[in-house]
């Protein structure tokens, strides 16, 4: 198989949609650790990565969000579960998937979110704790085998900063790092200041191969964030917007977009010079399919 | 007065805690109205600091140490405002993350600008069961009860909220609103709650527009 950063010259590459959505659909419950399902329900998770390998996924993510070893602990009851496991057994079914489905021409990433915990002023987070939190994670993907690296979702840079070098320790593979942004009036920016400008200059000197943005926005959205950000840097770019923003209806989340006006939006992100696509929160296999078929016809 | 009052406000939108507490001290050593102080110098700060936050002009970290200022003057003030004027309580507040989410930092937040703005705020914290949010609203007497859930797997914990408070029959005497990122007016309409709040300014705005 090609090495992945290769081929990003070559070809506009397909990262997979959103994997909590998946799974609060096969009955993921409240207050469960996503992450603990690699290694209570591996059957689950290998039927969602095939899915989004069938629907033609360049590049599939691990479950493995919210399993620093600092999340793992916030969010469980009782004792945590050990990071190492849950991130080497979310690689490796995740790898498995791609062999025995015969999907041996795609990637996988490890997929890296945030700590869940603040850094000052807003909380007492250290550069430190945060570095060796992704450390433990990052050492256990690499274990269980992934291509690359995934960090997404940050909203901080000191944060992410972090994580992009814990990768780095360990790992010489490559590192993709996602922020995540809103648009204010004067322009895009994290929830604690964090601007496009920022990350195009600070997450490559740290070691980032990519760099984009996910979550947070819907895909009508991000289109100008990706033609600001690809004016600010040549490093390549990847974006994976959430499908609309969800609606709640009687007590559930539903996201109103179709994959076809999803598939449609993201198509102008790529216009607007984006080396690589998927989708976050909301966007199934269905949402992926439709975008590799406006991909396949742009080629 | 009026400069003072100025210094006051700007200690708040500057974050400047130590600036704050000194100019909250020598307001009382000059023997200046305290609520006049509170509501015309500091508090208008945290006002200001909460409109250039929904401006997108400051962003998380300005909101926090700005509240934090508050804070610090409010120390230094409340027990001057306690033992002098009537003590002018905008009302009391349960706060807390519905149990099986630990989403804490837009509650922390609510909270903070809740108790900025001169609210009386219990904190439960993340991961808080629906029993526990009324029995401490009963305890304290609370006019509100604020719900935060960031996970649409666990907003119908908020739901339960309410069902708990007509259980107890306290539907009317204990307010609720609901809050976190999936919410939304219709949402809250739908499980009968009596406000959503989308931001932490938000949240103030309705407590004050309805604790009367």
């Amino acid at each position: 198989m090609k090495p992945f950063l290769e081929s990003l010259g070559e070809r506009v590459l397909l990262f997979d949609g959103g994997m909590g959505s998946m799974l609060i659909a096969a009955g993921l419950g409240e207050g469960e650790a996503p992450d603990v399902w690699n290694i209570t329900r591996p059957d689950v998770l290998m039927g969602v990565h095939k899915a989004f390998l069938d629907a033609g996924a360049d590049v599939i993510q691990t479950n493995t969000f919210g399993a620093t070893p600092v999340k793992l602990a916030a969010s469980s009851r009782g004792a945590p579960p050990d990071a190492a496991k849950v991130n080497e057994a979310g690689a490796t079914l995740a790898r498995t998937a791609i062999r025995e489905f015969g999907f041996g021409d795609r990637w996988l990433a490890g997929d890296i979110g945030p700590t869940g915990e603040f850094f000052p002023p807003m909380g007492v987070l250290t550069e430190a704790r945060a570095f060796e939190a992704f450390r433990i994670q990052a050492e256990a993907l690499e274990n269980g085998v992934v291509d690359i690296f995934l960090i997404e979702t940050m909203y901080d840079i000191r944060e992410a900063v972090a994580a992009v070098r814990a990768v780095r320790e360990v790992s010489v593979k490559p590192v993709v790092c996602e922020l995540t942004m809103e648009r204010k009036k004067r322009g895009y920016f994290t929830i604690v200041g964090d601007t496009p400008a920022r990350a195009a200059e600070e997450l490559p000197a740290a070691g980032a191969d990519m760099i984009g943005a996910n979550c947070s926005m819907a895909s009508a959205e991000m289109i100008d964030l990706a033609s600001e950000m690809r004016a600010l840097t040549k490093t390549p770019l990847l974006f994976q917007p959430n499908a609309g923003r969800p609606e709640m209806v009687s007590g559930k989340a539903v996201y109103r977009q179709t994959p076809e006006e999803f598939a449609a939006e993201v198509m102008k992100i790529v216009e607007a010079g984006a080396e690589a696509v998927g989708g976050c929160c909301g966007t199934t296999p269905e949402f992926i399919r439709a975008l590799r078929a406006k991909l396949d016809a742009w080629r | 007065m009026k400069e003072h009052l100025e210094q006051c406000m700007q200690a708040i939108v500057d974050g400047d805690s130590p600036k704050a507490a000194e100019l909250a001290k020598a307001s009382l050593d000059k023997g200046y109205p305290v609520l006049e102080v509170i509501e015309k110098g500091f508090a208008r700060g945290i006002r200001e600091v909460g409109r250039l936050w929904e401006e997108g002009e400051l962003f998380l970290p300005e909101l926090v140490i700005g509240a934090e200022a508050m804070k610090k003057a409010m120390e230094v003030l409340r027990p001057a405002l306690e033992a002098g004027e009537a003590a002018e309580k905008l009302g009391r507040v349960v706060i807390g993350t519905i149990e099986g989410d630990i989403h804490d930092i837009g509650k922390t937040l609510v909270a903070t600008m809740l108790s900025a703005n001169g609210f009386e705020v219990t904190d439960l914290g993340a991961d808080v069961p629906v029993k526990r949010f009324v029995d401490e609203a009963e305890k304290t007497g609370a006019d509100w009860i604020a719900v935060s859930a960031l996970l649409t797997t666990t907003m119908p914990g908020q739901k339960r909220v309410i069902d708990e408070l007509a259980s107890r029959s306290l539907r009317g005497k204990i307010r609720v609103m609901v809050g976190g990122a999936p919410c939304s007016k219709e949402w809250a309409a739908e499980i009968g709650a009596d406000g959503y709040a989308g931001d932490a300014v938000a949240a103030v705005a309705l407590a004050r527009q309805k604790t009367a």
